[in-house]
């Protein structure tokens, strides 16, 4: 049950069995954590960064990555632009690519 | 003379004629429409599966239209000039790729369009799409399969631009369509090069004949650069994320289907018409255009913020891992073999894979877009509470698409890897790098449309047609990433053989010899 890959193999069950592993190791070690957990107390009060939030307050998908995302703004914006949802646009880039292919296949 | 013979046609004839007639059967009753549905989608994926048992089993099948016996491919005079359908393992891999997702495409439409917005049109034109595939992935005659990918264009942009009574649709269905026409007519003008050279349409005597001349070049050109737009390949592939996301999820991943037939479409000319005309400096060329493909596609997926487009972005990257990975094996075709054909099993591999967990992502956003009324992530939350399958789904999807173990996306991605190492540890890199960044972009859709409290109110949970659906496509993730050496093994290594040595047992198929 291998599947060669050039290099090495890859079998998925023994890495599932290896995974099934960790997770029992995982789970003996949570087992030994505090006790005192209580639901319905105060324990359970959502907080971020610090500061008490009102239940209900979701972090929504497009906040996450933000610092990733604001330090390649400048690549971002110009891939925006690049795609700039104007037909004659890709119009455009499908003659340049044509050039393109057309270069290497002479010339090769 | 057995009706096995006439699996090859039959594969074909049931969804064009299927197409047709369901109109037909709608103005009866519309149960009847869907009854028909599944007794055409049934009977192709029947037909489909007898064909890919035939050739994984018994070697490439022929057949010819019009001839006195479905196996004669030569005329009076010794000369192939008929239309002949030719399956080879390649052709019957795809083949299986295409009733995967248009069998699934077809069960969910059943539970997910509407009467009364287009679903009968729709299924019509799913069909069509369907019929079209089959044939450009069948066909041994080079202007049926100019012919096919017509059909292919007419009925894809006829899917993305039934819904006339929403604005972005049409508009997403001018610009593919204007994109299709352009490659098509690239495609076309190749056809006639050739014709004009050689007097012959068909690809095995075509392949006899190449040698890689100046108007064997000038066809080249043409069919590489209309098929790698057909293919979503970067730059040319701005048309995809705008089909793929204003789809319907039934359309979205037979359009799916249908960009991987292109790439098909490209492989075959390579590999197969072409043989040893095509140069290393043209597996360069798409090795290049497949890196550019996944970095830019990825980077664009990190700042949606519509489930759709996302996911489109997410599609388009996967096309830029199998171009690598056919690139590596064209540069390393004469110099390193065994690594160019461990890069086009991987290839090979990474499309049925893709089709599946794409397909099911696809499936998954039509199914919150159902239930919520809309696809956008900033105003989505707290789907698990109640879409509890949507949910462990589109988990599945999303992590095989990544190319997490043990799923099926893994174990492509892992023959890409290591394959296109060997070429350049660079591009490996890179390769890698994307696959982290869309696992990144998955993490980002998961959170926010499924996980923290609820923010939306369900109005509509998925029916069982579309549980089913999404449940195929499931079940051939988690399959083909437990084994993935039987599935390799048994489908992926012939179909990769026969691009990689099959060309001379193609053309002793057809011309005899």
């Amino acid at each position: 049950m291998r599947l060669l890959t050039g290099e090495g193999f890859w079998s998925p069950l023994v890495w599932l069995a290896l995974a099934a592993g960790v997770a029992l190791l995982a789970w003996a070690l949570r087992s030994r954590g505090r006790q005192d957990y209580k639901r319905g107390t105060e324990q359970e009060t959502p907080f971020l960064s610090g500061e008490p939030m009102p239940e209900g307050v979701h972090v929504g998908g497009q906040h996450m990555y933000w610092g990733f995302v604001e330090a390649l703004r400048p690549v971002i914006d110009r891939l925006r632009a690049f795609h700039s949802g104007v037909v004659s646009d890709y119009v455009t880039w499908l003659v340049v690519m044509l050039a393109v292919v057309f270069l290497v296949v002479m010339l090769s | 003379m057995s009706f096995a013979m006439h699996v090859p046609i039959l594969a074909i004839a049931a969804p064009l004629l299927g197409a047709f007639s369901l109109p037909l059967m709608a103005k009866v009753h519309h149960r009847l429409r869907d009854l028909w549905a599944i007794i055409v989608g049934a009977f192709t994926v029947a037909m489909i599966v007898t064909l890919a048992v035939q050739v994984f089993g018994g070697g490439i099948q022929v057949y010819t239209l019009g001839a006195e016996a479905p196996d004669a491919t030569l005329g009076p005079e010794g000369f192939p000039i008929r239309i002949t359908l030719v399956a080879d393992a390649m052709g019957a891999f795809m083949a299986l790729i295409s009733a995967l997702l248009g069998g699934a495409a077809l069960v969910y439409a059943l539970g997910f369009a509407q009467d009364g917005k287009g679903k009968t049109l729709s299924m019509s034109l799913l069909l069509l799409l369907w019929a079209g595939m089959l044939g450009l992935k069948l066909t041994g005659d080079l202007f049926n399969f100019f012919v096919f990918l017509e059909i292919t264009t007419v009925a894809a942009c006829g899917l993305i631009a039934y819904r006339v009574w929403e604005s972005r649709p049409p508009e997403a269905a001018f610009k593919t369509l204007v994109m299709f026409i352009l490659g098509g007519l690239m495609v076309l003008l190749a056809v006639a090069l050739l014709y004009g050279e050689y007097g012959a349409l068909n690809m095995a005597y075509l392949s006899n004949q190449i040698g890689g001349g100046l108007i064997d070049r000038m066809a080249l050109g043409l069919l590489v650069g209309g098929l790698l737009m057909k293919a979503g390949a970067v730059p040319m592939h701005m048309w995809a994320p705008d089909a793929y996301g204003e789809a319907d999820a039934n359309t979205a991943i037979v359009l799916v289907a249908n960009t991987q037939a292109g790439l098909y479409g490209l492989l075959r000319m390579l590999f197969t018409l072409y043989g040893g005309a095509a140069t290393p400096e043209v597996g360069w060329l798409i090795t290049s255009l497949g890196a550019l493909t996944v970095l830019v596609t990825v980077l664009m997926a990190v700042v949606q913020h519509r489930l759709g487009r996302l996911v489109a972005y997410g599609a388009v990257s996967q096309i830029g891992y199998m171009l690598l990975a056919a690139g590596v094996a064209l540069v390393t075709v004469g110099a390193r073999p065994e690594f160019g054909q461990l890069a086009l099993q991987g290839s090979v591999f990474h499309m049925i894979n893709d089709a599946a967990c794409i397909g099911l992502l696809f499936l998954c956003v039509g199914a919150v877009h159902r239930a919520t009324g809309t696809g956008d992530l900033r105003s989505l939350g707290g789907l698990a509470h109640t879409e509890r399958w949507t949910s462990g789904f589109f988990l599945l999807g999303a992590l095989a698409l990544a190319g997490i173990p043990p799923l099926n996306g893994f174990a492509s991605k892992l023959m890409i890897y290591q394959s296109v190492f060997m070429l350049s540890p660079i591009l490996a890199a890179l390769a890698v790098l994307a696959s982290i960044l869309l696992l990144a972009v998955f993490v980002r859709a998961f959170q926010g449309a499924f996980l923290g409290p609820r923010q939306n109110v369900v109005s509509k949970p998925p029916s069982p047609a579309m549980l089913i659906g999404m449940g195929v496509l499931a079940a051939v993730v988690i399959a083909f990433g437990l084994f993935p050496d039987v599935m390799v093994r048994h489908v992926v290594a012939p179909a990769a053989e026969a691009l990689w040595t099959g060309r001379d047992a193609y053309m002793a198929a057809v011309l005899g010899g």
